[in-house]
């Protein structure tokens, strides 16, 4: 049996359907979650206005969301950086952790000794050496021994994550506070190493989001301006193509999984030097950060200067869930929410390519 | 370690409440049927989420996707099996383990066991200023039905919230990971205009710390930690009484004396419960040892039920736990058919047939004067250890593997702990390389308890990083 309507190729790509199409998928998200809401005995129109005023609209709500977004940042910009040059390096997770455990390292031992800035500098340069080192690893065997990157990137996570482990709980590291008698938890930074946050506009940000959008313009130019995003764009389509024009394809994957790692390296550097201020082994671990970044660098369809909006509007979208939550509200609902939203989204992003064509066999009634 | 399934149940995964939400489609708790259809039926969609957030991950942990749905029916199952729904038996036996405590010992004063900071400090006004209803919230590490601990808080939550009528208006937030999310739930609590807050989780505490001191017009409540504030109050009780009479159960239940234990972190709370267990083991069952390990997570059902099955597998015959949050430990035993001691909360109904008994905790025991105090704007921050005798922790109700001879025993050490909490802590106390850690006749300070950190004679294992 046909299928009454089929895909075909756009010939031409109409500029407004890349703005048009997120707005129409949000829209048909929305549409979607007001059935369920109604379904649910909700009014939606009380709902989406909690979501936007808690996410977005007041100081206090864009203040937290720009701090729930900062990770989300670093991790997106991680994905779609490695994903662009089709490297699939879901290690942001891990390479996390390492820019944390890194970072929390240099910021402990310079402490209060330094002038306040070169602790702060050193430190996300720590977290980047230290995220790229690790993400390195995964580079190299990727380009020397043609591992599949997904599944080294993947377990590297898991590694990162016994790391933080053995730091905090199972020995008497560097990083461990000795004075936790009770709980073990990493020693405090010294108030000097923490990073500053700003008021800009009436709301907080922190050092580390401004960091993100730096590195996402730098990031953008690479890309587009720089000769290393040239040939990264040839690599992607054919590497082939890639060896016989000279490209060092083999570095260029390395030194690209490496920019990855770096990146979500200093989204651990942030979390430990403006947020928590020590070495949170299961803080970190449990925001599951760098999955989300995937998500994030798919939204932005890997355009660096895009994870930046998706990452505050999926942070804006984490809070106002929290804040929808509650006794008549319960979270599978909030996820409900939340996961239309991406799942069309997502899905939305087949028509910027395609259209829908009716099957003429089967009817011609519908035209696209 | 090698098995993908394996790989994918490291903490960082399957500790859910990242964006999105993505842990019940992996892990479905092993709770009583009807809560999960509830949930199930409102979570339907959540897959969508998870499959973008997880694309990667959903292949390679597609077998653990595959068997924790049979689990789930397993567990189904078994409670349509038991004569009376879950969720109606529940209170009954609350209300039959609250005589039970009556009778044995009587009813102390909460008050008795609460410390203020400081002594003569005003009161924080943090009670309704326009006459409106007090608006308190709880802040959950887990989900609400996670069969153990963040569910008894929950349970707590609901009772606070029918003792006081509409005087109170309770609300939760769940699935809040630790880290820097909880700051910003509390700031939106706080924006909704809730003047009193329960944080339910360790890793929660820094936040809450910075919150009370922000905030000093809030009243927040924290179980299980120690830092104090003007209008920070910390709250918890003596567990290891009942891990005690626990083992008891326990230990009376083993035949061939090797038990196993799991653990969550090497912190003194969990190593009090250790060395309690293991001495009420042996006070029934003097050769007996307890091999213990240790899980790293307060809450990871697929990893706490590989490593019970692990020590199954290694010989031992009755199984218990602290700091867990999960009964995952108990499908392990249930699968195998041996006895289970429990922790957190009375899972009699669902796990019958192996079920001995276990530590519960009463938190409304607490936390009901406590809002009162807020009403009467005679709240001030302070420490609280409650115990049996007080009613704050008890005993599950016993399951039918506790002959009545061993029942009485228990209950005679149960009415004389109440009196003298603390006093399965009495010389002489060897650790297990022999040492002597307490002398004859002597018990341990509070102090001393709360800092624990050596492991009784008997335990097989050590304490990580000791």
């Amino acid at each position: 049996m046909k299928s009454p309507i089929r895909l075909e190729r756009r010939l031409k790509q109409p500029r407004w359907l890349n703005w048009a199409i997120p707005f129409i998928s949000l829209l048909g998200a929305l549409i979607v979650g007001a059935v369920v809401l109604l379904a649910t005995g909700k009014n939606p129109l009380d709902v989406y206005w909690r979501i936007l005023d808690r996410g977005f609209l007041s100081k206090r709500s864009i203040t937290g969301t720009l701090r729930t977004a900062t990770p989300l940042a670093f991790t997106g910009m991680c994905a779609a950086a490695a994903f662009r040059l089709g490297v699939i390096n879901i290690g942001g997770e891990g390479q996390l952790y390492v820019g944390a455990v890194g970072a929390a390292l240099v910021g402990l031992w310079l402490g209060g000794s330094v002038p306040v800035g070169i602790t702060i500098i050193v430190m996300v340069v720590a977290g980047m050496l230290f995220g790229a080192m690790y993400a390195s690893i995964v580079g190299v065997l990727r380009s020397q021994f043609n591992t599949n990157e997904i599944i080294t990137s993947l377990m590297m996570n898991y590694i990162a994550g016994i790391i933080l482990n053995y730091l905090i709980f199972n020995s008497r590291s560097y990083w461990r506070d000795p004075r936790s008698v009770g709980f073990p938890s990493g020693k405090p930074l010294d108030e000097r190493a923490h990073w500053p946050s700003y008021e800009l506009f009436g709301f907080g940000v922190s050092f580390g989001f401004l960091i993100a959008v730096v590195a996402a313009i730098v990031l953008w130019i690479i890309y587009k301006r720089s000769r290393l995003g040239f040939e990264i764009g040839i690599i992607a389509d054919s590497p082939r193509a890639a060896r016989y024009v000279g490209i060092r394809t083999k570095w260029t994957i390395v030194a690209v999984t490496a920019m990855s790692g770096a990146l979500a390296g200093i989204g651990g550097a942030s979390q430990v030097g403006d947020f928590a201020h020590y070495l949170d082994a299961k803080g970190l671990q449990l925001n599951n950060f760098g999955y989300t970044g995937i998500v994030v660098a798919a939204l932005a369809r890997l355009n660096p200067l895009g994870a930046i909006l998706v990452a505050v509007l999926l942070g804006g979208l984490t809070n106002a869930g929290y804040s929808l939550q509650g006794p008549d509200f319960p979270s599978g609902l909030v996820g409900t929410l939340q996961g239309l939203i991406l799942f069309t989204a997502v899905a939305g992003e087949i028509l910027t390519k395609y259209r829908l064509r009716a099957n003429r066999a089967a009817s011609k009634a519908v035209t696209a | 370690m090698n098995s993908w399934s394996q790989a994918c149940d490291w903490p960082g995964r399957t500790e859910f409440g990242g964006w999105p939400h993505t842990y019940y489609l992996f892990n479905a708790p092993a709770i009583s049927g009807e809560e999960i259809l509830n949930k199930r039926l409102s979570k339907k969609w959540l897959p969508l989420a998870a499959t973008i957030a997880l694309g990667v991950g959903l292949v390679a942990c597609g077998d653990d996707n595959g068997s924790s749905s049979e689990d789930t029916t397993a567990a189904a199952e078994a409670t349509a099996d038991t004569t009376a729904p879950a969720d109606t038996t529940a209170p009954t036996d609350t209300a039959a383990a609250t005589e039970s405590s009556e009778a044995a010992a009587p009813a102390g004063d909460w008050s008795a066991n609460f410390k203020p900071w400081e002594e003569g400090a005003a009161p924080v006004a943090c009670g309704p200023k326009d006459g409106g209803a007090l608006k308190a919230a709880w802040v959950y590490v887990g989900p609400i039905n996670d069969g153990g601990w963040t569910q008894t808080h929950d349970e707590a939550r609901q009772k606070v919230q029918e003792h006081f009528g509409d005087k109170i208006e309770t609300t939760y937030k769940e699935n809040v990971p630790e880290g820097e999310q909880v700051s910003q739930v509390i700031e939106d609590l706080i924006a909704d205009g809730n003047t009193v807050i329960f944080g339910t989780s360790f890793g929660f505490q820094d936040a809450f710390l910075a919150a009370a001191e922000k905030h000093p017009d809030v009243c927040f409540e924290f179980a299980t930690g120690y830092k104090s504030a003007g209008n920070l109050s910390q709250f918890y009780g003596a567990a290891e009484d009942t891990d005690y009479l626990t083992g008891m159960a326990a230990g009376a239940a083993s035949k061939n004396g090797k038990l196993g234990y799991l653990a969550s972190f090497g912190i003194p709370e969990v190593v009090r419960g250790i060395n309690a267990w293991t001495l009420g083991v042996r006070a029934m069952n003097p050769d007996a040892t307890v091999k213990v390990v240790w899980v790293n997570s307060w809450f990871d059902p697929p990893n706490e039920r590989k490593q019970a099955e692990a020590l199954i597998a290694a010989g031992v015959d009755v199984l218990g736990m602290k700091g867990i949050d999960s009964p995952a430990t108990g499908d392990a035993a249930k699968a195998k058919g041996i006895p289970w001691a429990g922790y957190n909360r009375d899972n009699s109904a669902n796990y019958g047939d192996v079920w001995l008994t276990g530590t519960q905790y009463h938190w409304d025991v607490y936390e009901i004067p406590r809002l009162q105090q807020v009403l009467d704007g005679a709240w001030v921050a302070g420490n609280y250890y409650g115990n049996i005798g007080d009613g704050f922790v008890g005993l599950s109700t016993y399951g039918d593997l506790v002959s009545a001879e061993t029942r009485a025993t228990i209950d005679a050490k149960k009415a004389e702990l109440a009196a003298n909490p603390g006093g399965e802590f009495t010389g002489p106390i060897k650790d297990t390389a022999g040492k002597e850690q307490l002398a004859a006749g002597k018990q341990h300070t509070y102090e001393e308890l709360m800092g624990m950190q050596y492991l009784v004679e008997g335990v097989d294992g050590e304490i990580p990083a000791g």
